[in-house]
């Protein structure tokens, strides 16, 4: 099973994509995100790059998402939706747990899947020792790189960041 | 809104598309597009009523489904190439992807229903804006890209979007939805020459910024969103209802007017490159848009078109100066004996 856990942590982050693109009440939208997010930092680290997955954790669920989760608490509804309380709502979530079952038995049973991309089977999920990340692990060294050739990209994004609080502020201000 | 985050917001704007325009490295280019479109949210948000935070809303929801395929085609390109550099993308599947992203962004058909929608929700100087400032980004990556591009599908997004532009706009009457559907039109022409020779496009590009800038100038100067208030410029500035003549002609592509130099030169690549049967097609459906500009050059400044008496005499506020509008008429009616200097680029 370990050689095959990147694609069942990847099955479960789909499957909980599916399961707040089908509208749900928001707080719990953010509990399948809180899933996703977890799943999403076990995939990341099986490649190797655990202080990512750290920040993961930390900055998007730590951070962001109970943010999220305070101001949902705030505007939130009488009777919030459920996936079961509306035929529509788990229409729409079967339907994609459909979709997600049918395209993994097809991954799992044919050798080769040429949908949109080729995968030769659920081989391109098992995780190799490529054997070049001897001394120094490549993760780490791409953050040392961001923050030393890469300064550019640090700027443009904190600048970014900062844009993008302006610009909710000055939408919710209103007149 | 506050002077100091509105100048920031819009140096944001200007950042995003600089930023898209000279990057090297695919990621790069896709926070450039997140960047801009970020921030031109409060820019059409300007006045806070229902009609402007719709048109916010649909413009975000379809720039937001563009920059989700544009990643995609990326990390396509990425799977197949192993590298980051802005080169042609060799994979077709993320050039076709990559293309419709980039159509979406511009507004190209089948994408193009968000133009009007958005356009007529705002007000004219965000309009302005949005069909000016908003086209330089997409349109560089296009140029960027050309050699890869599936002439099929570019092809026929172009000749669709010359038919949609001047078949959508024969039956409007509010200008900025006028406007909207001449830029898509013209993206269309635009996009129909990249793959032939993508310095016509950019010159198609420079002619059609310029030309719109002098239409939005002179409906900002005569504050007027109609045919009907454009009709009694008359009475207030009869030179003001001249140049919208001059101007909405030269948008329409008729010699000796500026605006007919894109079309000529694109006309004159592509009858070299032996497609006879599709240069017509685009000069007929052009002939589409031609009909509504010269409705308004009718209503507005060869006729005195009918109007109760108590509206002849046009009210505003003091008069708007208007930057640059002189060079900007001069530049977009006056252009074409300088055609010759075509011959310096590339």
């Amino acid at each position: 099973m370990m050689t095959y856990i990147v694609f069942i942590l990847s099955v479960i982050f789909v499957v909980s994509f599916v399961g707040f693109s089908s509208k749900p009440s928001p707080i719990y939208g953010g509990l399948v995100l809180i899933v996703s997010g977890g799943v999403g930092c076990g995939i990341i680290m099986n490649f190797g790059g655990s202080f990512l997955g750290l920040m993961v954790f930390l900055i998007y669920l730590g951070g962001m998402l109970v943010v999220f989760g305070y101001t949902t608490a705030m505007a939130t509804e009488q009777y919030p939706e459920v996936w079961v309380s509306n035929t529509t709502v788990m229409g729409v979530f079967l339907l994609g747990l459909l979709m997600e079952v049918m395209l993994v038995l097809y991954v799992l049973k044919s050798e080769e899947v040429g949908v949109v991309f080729e995968f030769s089977g659920v081989g391109d999920w098992a995780i190799y020792d490529t054997g070049d990340s001897g001394v120094f692990s490549e993760e780490i060294m791409g953050v040392a790189a961001l923050y030393s050739y890469g300064a550019w990209v640090v700027i443009v994004t904190g600048w970014s960041l900062f844009v993008g609080v302006l610009v909710i502020l000055e939408v919710t201000r209103g007149d | 809104m506050n002077p100091l985050i509105f100048t920031t917001i819009l140096m944001t704007v200007l950042l995003g598309t600089m930023i898209v325009m000279m990057s090297s490295h695919w990621l790069m280019i896709w926070i450039g597009f997140e960047m801009n479109l970020l921030a031109i949210i409060p820019i059409l948000m300007k006045k806070y009523n229902p009609r402007t935070m719709e048109a916010s809303t649909k413009y975000f929801l379809t720039q937001a489904t563009a920059s989700m395929l544009l990643m995609m085609a990326i990390i396509i390109n990425l799977m197949h190439s192993g590298q980051w550099t802005i080169t042609k993308v060799f994979n077709p599947t993320a050039s076709i992807i990559m293309t419709s992203a980039l159509a979406m962004k511009l507004g190209l058909t089948p994408f193009h229903f968000w133009v009007p929608e958005v356009t007529q929700g705002i007000s004219l100087t965000s309009g302005l804006i949005l069909l000016t400032w908003q086209k330089l980004a997409p349109m560089s990556i296009l140029y960027q890209i050309s050699p890869s591009i599936n002439l099929n599908i570019l092809l026929t997004m172009a000749v669709l979007s010359i038919l949609v532009g001047g078949w959508g706009g024969l039956n409007q009457t509010q200008l900025r939805k006028i406007m909207a559907y001449s830029s898509i039109a013209h993206m269309g022409w635009m996009t129909a020459v990249l793959v032939y020779n993508p310095t016509l496009t950019m010159l198609n590009m420079l002619i059609y910024i310029m030309m719109t800038l002098t239409m939005f100038m002179l409906f900002i100067h005569s504050s007027s969103t109609t045919t009907l208030s454009l009709s009694h410029t008359w009475n207030k500035t009869p030179l003001i209802t001249t140049l919208i003549l001059i101007t909405l002609l030269s948008m329409g592509g008729l010699p000796p007017l500026s605006g007919f130099m894109p079309k000529w030169m694109i006309i004159q690549e592509l009858t070299k490159n032996s497609s006879i049967i599709l240069p017509t097609l685009m000069a007929i459906m052009a002939l589409l848009n031609l009909y509504f500009y010269m409705r308004l050059t009718y209503s507005t400044s060869l006729t005195m078109f009918p109007s109760t008496n108590n509206m002849k005499m046009k009210w505003q506020f003091e008069t708007k100066r208007i930057t640059l509008l002189p060079p900007l008429i001069v530049m977009s009616s006056l252009l074409l004996p300088l055609t010759p200097m075509l011959s310096i680029l590339d």
